[in-house]
Formats: structure tokens, sequence, C-alpha cells
């Protein structure tokens, strides 16, 4: 018999909803409602303990969170970790996501999960863990738990498994030759396709382009002279002691420092953690990633309105494109809270 | 142009006294067949060897498969390669199906040779595991390019093409009561009920981005390095008309065993008339400068719209650079309107992680994918090798290497191999064999 570890937050837990969503991760032996109809599903895998965290918990103090989750599973015998199912619920499915990836990679077992298309989790977590196609609410839970629990049964069973589209998982970007049963050569498919485009009736391509997510460029600003311009960067210019603790490449984390009343940035009170390129010149003076100095020169000739008194960085390289996304959104809405009306946003 | 191809089945080959066809039995005389190749210019050492599905043998390095042909009128079965340029796509040619001439380096492999397993788990990656195959395994005197990576294969490819010939005699005077017909009618002479068929024209990509002339396919003996893209009946492409070249990645290449047979063609001569009006063939090309890749997208698409092709096919022969060509030729028909599919393989790296194609676009809406030539494989000893299976490793071959710090040689002491399917040989049939195509997981 294999064992499972279950991974669930605090509502599925029954510890409670929104108001306990601060519960600190803990592990236990009996079962729960999720645990129950998996074991129900699973053949010759057992859910042995659960583990169950506040969403919150894990969106606030991930790595307390985590260093939980992998400590308590080093006590244990374990052979995959199931977590959710997470349905449409973001933060859940963010902890689902991370749970997973953390699992795999320190402990090079399977882990998976399932989630609703519209989980942002999805995009973060694709890539890296099997992600169940599963509903939008617990209604789906029953269906959820089949899917998650069939695929297990014979990937521990050391069968050969589909595609994501054949097993019912979000693809995570991994393309590879196969011989599906039965397959057309490709001249007939080739006609086939032909014919279904020339008819305008819809086809599958098999080799889906990625839409590439252009941005419209910004209307000008009408007058610079009164605008709030804020500086944003990829490069990675951080107060010398990074106290957001943002990572040197893929990063998944984005800051906001104070410059109201400085000149220019110094020295020694800010630098680059920016793994991509020579930090030299940008440590030696911040100021060629983040000019405040020629936006404060700016600022005197009114040229513009004002300098907004924070900027924002985080680091680009390496960072994925969902990352990204979601770090420009939050700073995006930030600035907007804060009536910056342009950004001079600087890459390196 | 009406093209007939007289098909003879082969369902044994056999060596005997005299060359003869019979019930399907394929009798050649090895010492007369030995003749014709020693004859060929550089051929130094030739031997003969017979090679059916199922047997457990490998071959390598194997640089090009072609079905033994004759014709009753003179003329070669490779007008301007093996004979005297002529005409090609009308008349009548003999065939001898189900079979090919394979020719294997003795010695000597290639960034552009590959691999074929006749059986076990490795004869799903190519089409030839299939066919009864006469095997030539031969050397030559151009010493100047053993050590090279990028061989021109001359004289056995030559060598190749001469024993196909000469084995195709067999079949020369004899009557077959498997006839295939390719009538192409002239464009504008065709009956009202077809012209209101929508209409396909084909755009073949042929390789031909070597500068230095011996490498690239040839038409009608032509580089076609040195052409723009060129409008041809589909009953000369299966003619002999074109002939496969000596670059590229192997599993990328189309064999002149492929290009005779082309399914891709075949299936739309079945098609024509019913579902569809067959405009014929763009013979196009692929080229190194972004220039000539250009002008190549801009002649094609023209020459398209001017035949009044509402849709269009294009297949690519190669990957990597020459996507870029593909792409280019895929927008700029879609461009002009006519809807377009594409044909291809791709090279998303052993994880299957990386951008399949180099160049991407969001009008190449339609593509049918025919594998990943970088996907590993790792096959058993075999007992039985053809050729030199050292070469895989030694010589450069696109999917092989000499050592590798996580996976060791290519070539194991044990006879054991690891490579990409990069030099499987023509094995990912972008021509329309392929039962492979790529998904994602």
């Amino acid at each position: 018999m294999k064992k499972a570890v279950l991974y669930i937050n605090q509502f599925f837990g029954q510890i409670g909803g929104e108001d306990k969503a601060d519960f600190e991760p803990e592990i236990r032996t009996e079962e729960n409602g999720v645990s129950q109809a998996l074991n129900a599903a699973l053949k010759d895998i057992e859910v042995t303990h659960t583990i169950i965290c506040g969403d919150n918990y894990m969106g606030s103090r991930q790595e307390e969170a985590l260093a939980f989750v992998t400590g308590q599973l080093e006590k244990i015998d374990f052979d995959v970790v199931i977590a959710g199912p997470a349905f449409q619920a973001g933060r859940y499915g963010n902890a689902c996501g991370i749970v997973c990836k953390t699992v795999q990679d320190k402990f090079g077992k399977p882990a998976i999960t399932s989630m609703h298309e519209e989980n942002p989790g999805v995009d973060l977590f694709r890539n890296d863990v099997i992600i169940m196609k599963g509903g939008k609410s617990a209604a789906a839970m029953k269906k959820d738990i089949a899917k998650m629990a069939d695929y297990l049964n014979r990937k521990l069973a050391g069968e050969t498994m589909g595609c994501a589209d054949d097993e019912g998982y979000f693809g995570r970007g991994l393309r590879h030759q196969v011989w599906p049963q039965g397959e057309a050569p490709a001249s007939k498919r080739v006609i086939d396709m032909l014919l279904k485009k020339l008819h305008g009736e819809p086809f599958v391509t098999e080799l889906p382009i990625p839409k590439s997510d252009r941005v419209p460029i910004a209307a000008p600003v009408k007058d610079l002279s009164h605008a709030k311009v804020a500086i944003v960067t990829s490069g990675g210019v951080v107060p010398v002691d990074n106290p957001d603790r943002i990572q040197s490449a893929s990063a998944t984390r984005w800051g906001r420092y104070d410059i109201n009343g400085m000149e220019r940035l110094e020295s020694g009170v800010f630098k680059t953690i920016h793994a991509g390129y020579d930090p030299a010149v940008c440590d030696a003076n911040p100021n060629v990633c983040v000019p405040v100095d020629a936006m404060r020169d700016m600022e005197k000739k009114g040229k513009i309105g004002e300098l907004h008194h924070y900027f924002y960085s985080t680091v680009g390289t390496g960072t994925t494109q969902a990352e990204a996304t979601r770090m420009g959104n939050e700073i995006a809405s930030k600035l907007k809270e804060e009536q910056v009306d342009a950004v001079l946003l600087v890459s390196t | 142009m009406k093209l007939k191809i007289h098909n003879f089945k082969v369902e044994e080959i056999r060596f005997g006294q005299t060359d003869s066809f019979e019930n399907g039995i394929l009798t050649i005389d090895k010492e007369a067949a030995l003749a014709v190749v020693r004859n060929v210019r550089n051929i130094t050492e030739a031997d003969l060897e017979i090679v059916n599905p199922g047997d457990m043998v490998r071959l390598c390095p194997v640089k090009e498969a072609i079905e033994p042909r004759s014709r009753t009128d003179g003329r070669s079965i490779f007008p301007g390669v093996t004979g005297d340029v002529d005409y090609c796509g009308a008349g009548e040619i003999h065939a001898l199906k189900n079979c090919s001439v394979l020719v294997v380096g003795k010695h000597w492999g290639g960034f552009q040779d590959g691999l074929i397993d006749m059986g076990g788990e490795g004869a799903k990656y190519t089409y030839f595991s299939q066919l009864h195959n006469i095997v030539l395994v031969a050397d030559s005197s151009e010493t100047f390019e053993q050590r090279e990576q990028q061989k021109k294969n001359t004289a056995l490819r030559w060598a190749g093409m001469a024993l196909a010939e000469h084995i195709g005699n067999i079949v020369k005077n004899l009557t077959s009561n498997d006839v295939e017909e390719f009538d192409f009618e002239p464009l504008t002479k065709r009956s009202p009920e077809v012209m209101k068929l929508p209409s396909v024209v084909l755009v073949l990509q042929f390789q031909s981005q070597m500068e230095n002339p011996g490498y690239n396919d040839l038409l009608y003996g032509w580089d076609t390095n040195h052409m723009v893209p060129t409008f041809m009946s589909p009953t000369e492409i299966l003619d002999g008309a074109v002939i496969s070249g000596s670059f590229m990645p192997c599993s990328s290449k189309w064999a002149t065993y492929d290009i005779q047979n082309a399914p891709i063609i075949k299936d739309l001569f079945a098609e024509h008339g019913k579902t569809i009006n067959f405009l014929g063939v763009i013979a196009s090309n692929l080229n190194v400068a972004l220039e000539q890749k250009e002008r190549s997208a801009i002649i094609q698409a023209n020459m398209a719209e001017e035949l009044g092709a509402d849709s269009a096919i294009v297949a690519e022969e190669g990957y990597g650079n020459p996507d870029a060509d593909f792409i280019l030729c895929l927008r700029a028909l879609e461009d002009k309107g006519i809807k377009t599919i594409g044909l291809t393989n791709e090279c998303t790296g052993r994880d299957g992680a990386s951008q399949p194609l180099v160049s991407l676009d969001e009008k190449a809406d339609a593509i049918v994918s025919c594998g990943n030539v970088s996907e590993l494989i790792e096959l058993p000893a075999m007992p039985k090798v053809l050729g030199e299976l050292e070469s895989l490793g030694r010589d450069g071959l696109s999917g092989g290497w000499a050592g590798d710090e996580k996976l060791g040689p290519s070539v194991r002491p044990d006879g054991s191999i690891i490579m990409e399917n990069n030099a499987m040989f023509c094995g990912d049939q972008v021509l329309g064999w392929s039962v492979k195509t790529m998904k994602e997981f």
C-alpha cells in the first residue's frame, strides 16, 4: 500500500471559514471529508496524514508554512502529496501549487492538485505541477477527487501516462512526440485540416502558437509639467539590506521604496540584487538604473510636475511571464491608488 | 500531364544467378549489381545485403533511400542527375514497390546521415523498417571529406541511384496489372465542376541551405539554392525531377524515396475533383540570408495568388534556421487571404520545454506536426549491424555524440545506443507518412 499526504486549507480541514484563514499549519492523522473521499477512490494508495493550513497564513508567512510542511514530511514515509482540490479559490490554489512544487523539488516525489481554469494558481504553477482541470466550486469535489485518484492510481502503478489533454491536466508546456493509436498519416491530417479551414469549420492545430501578449502603447501624457511621475524598474535596485527579500533571479516579489527628500540614490544605501548583469556600475551609482538624480533635475526645471515619493523595484531575469504579469498588475493598481500619472519603466 | 506508374510489389528479395521478378520475388544477380556500383566514380569498396521488416539489424550511417525504377523510352530515372536533362512528369515509369535501395557508409558518417533499426523497438522511428531493402554498404576514395562533418556523399549517393536504376531495369519489360495514373490537367482546361471546388497549391520547401555545391536537393540536376520558387506539375515530383540532398539533420530530411512517393501529393490527387481542385506544386527552397528567405516567400505567395489558390499547404524539409523560411511563407500566403496549412516537425528539446519553431507567427494557425528532432531515444544492442555503428558518435551525426557528461557516449561498448531523434533516418516523414505527432504534457 502506497502512502499519500493530503494538503488542505482551514475550510476543508473543518477549522473554520475566512475568520480562521490565519490558522497555523497542523498535521493530523484522523480522516476528514476530503481524505475520506480520496481513500474511497484510490487503489493501493492510502491517505495517512493531512496537513491543514490557513490560506492567509500560507499567503503571508509562506516560508514558515512551507518549512512546517517539509519538516513534517521529512518525518513521514510517503509516496505522493495531494493538495486540494482548490476549485476557483485563488489563495487556496496558490497554496496548493506552491506546496506541490516544493514537495517535488525537495523530495523528488510526485505531487498533484486540481483547480478550475480561472484559478490564478493555474498560470502560476501549471509549468511545474500536475494540476488537474477541476470544477468551479466544492460542488465538483467528488468529480475532481475521482480525476486526481484515477491519475494517481495509474501513475503510481507504473503505467505510461498520456498527454495533458488525454489525462485532463493543464499542459506544462512540455511537447513530446507520440504515436497515438490509430493516428492517420500526416498527409491525411493535412488535408482534413485544410478542408475544415477552407469551409470555416473548427479545426485543431497540432502546433498551437502561443498568443503574444502585446500591451497597447499608452496615450502620451497630455501635460508632463503637471504629471506625477514614478520610477519602476526590473533592475533589482533595493535598499542594501533588501528588506523584501526580492530574489536575484526568477523573482516572485517586488518592493516599494521611499525616496522622499532624496536628491539622488546613494551608493551604500541602495544597491542592485539582480543576478543577470554585472552589478559594479549600478552599485557604485544606483542612479544609472533608478535615475532619481535626473528626475529631480527635471522636477526643478518644471519639466515634470513631481517625482513620486516611492519607486518600485523587482528583478526581471528568469522571471516567468505569469509572475511578471501578476507583479505588474499589483504594482499598477498601487500606482493608480497613489494617483501616479506616468511611469518611467527602467529595464536593464 | 499524365503519368503512369506501373507498380511491381516486392514480397521477397533474394540473390541469385540471374535477375528476375516473378510472383513478388525479386531475384538479383549480386555480382552484376556490384559491377554497376563499382563502375561509379570514386567507389572503392562495395557489398550488398538484404534486410526485411522485423530483422534484428541496425543500419548506420544511412545516407540515402531510393525506389528502384526504370523507363522504357531511354530517359534516365532522374533526368539531369543520372542521365541527360529530359522531360519528367509524363509518360510511363516502372517501379518496384514495397522495397528500396538503402545506401550505407561502410566507415564514414556525417551530420546528414542517419540510423535505421529494421526490427525491435527502434523500428517505429523510420519508415524504411517497413520495406524490403537492398542495402548497399560502400566506401569511397573521397578522402577530402572523410573527417568532415558535412559530407556530400557524392560517390555513394550516385552509386545508390545507379543501383536503383539497375534493379529497376529487372521489371523494365514486364507488365503489371497495378498501374497508378496521375492526370494533372492543364489549369485552364479543367471542367466547370472541378473549377468550382476550392483550389489548393502545394509548396514544397526543398533543402537548399548549403552555399557550396554538392549538398542540396537537385531539381532536374539543378542546385535548388540557385533558384527562386518555380511552378511544377506534381507528376514531375513523383517522376524523379527532384532528388534528396546531403545536408540537414537526418530526421528532417526527405529521402529521394520519400520524394518519389510523396504521400501528400498522392493524397491531393485522390481528393482532386472530389473535394478540391489541385493546382499543383510550387517548388520552393530554404535559404541562408534573410533577403533570400523573403524573396522566396514573396515569389511563392505571388505565384499562389496568380494561380488563384484558395488555399495552400507548405511543407518544410528541415528545422531550426529554415523555420524562418517556413513561417515567412505561411505568413505571406495568409496575408494574401490564402488559407494555409503548415507541415513540419519541431525542436522542443530533450525536455520538451523549448519553443517548437525558431520563428513563430499567430497567422500560422494550422500546422500538422510530425515529431521532435531532439527527443532522446535509447535502444538496446542489435545482433547485426550494417555499416559502422561507431560513426553515430564519432562522425558528428546530428543526433549522436562521442561523449556526454551525463549520458555517456552515444554508442556504448555493449552495442546499445542513446541518441536524439535527429539521427533517425528521414524519421519525421514530413512528406506525409508520419503517424507520429506532437502532444503537450
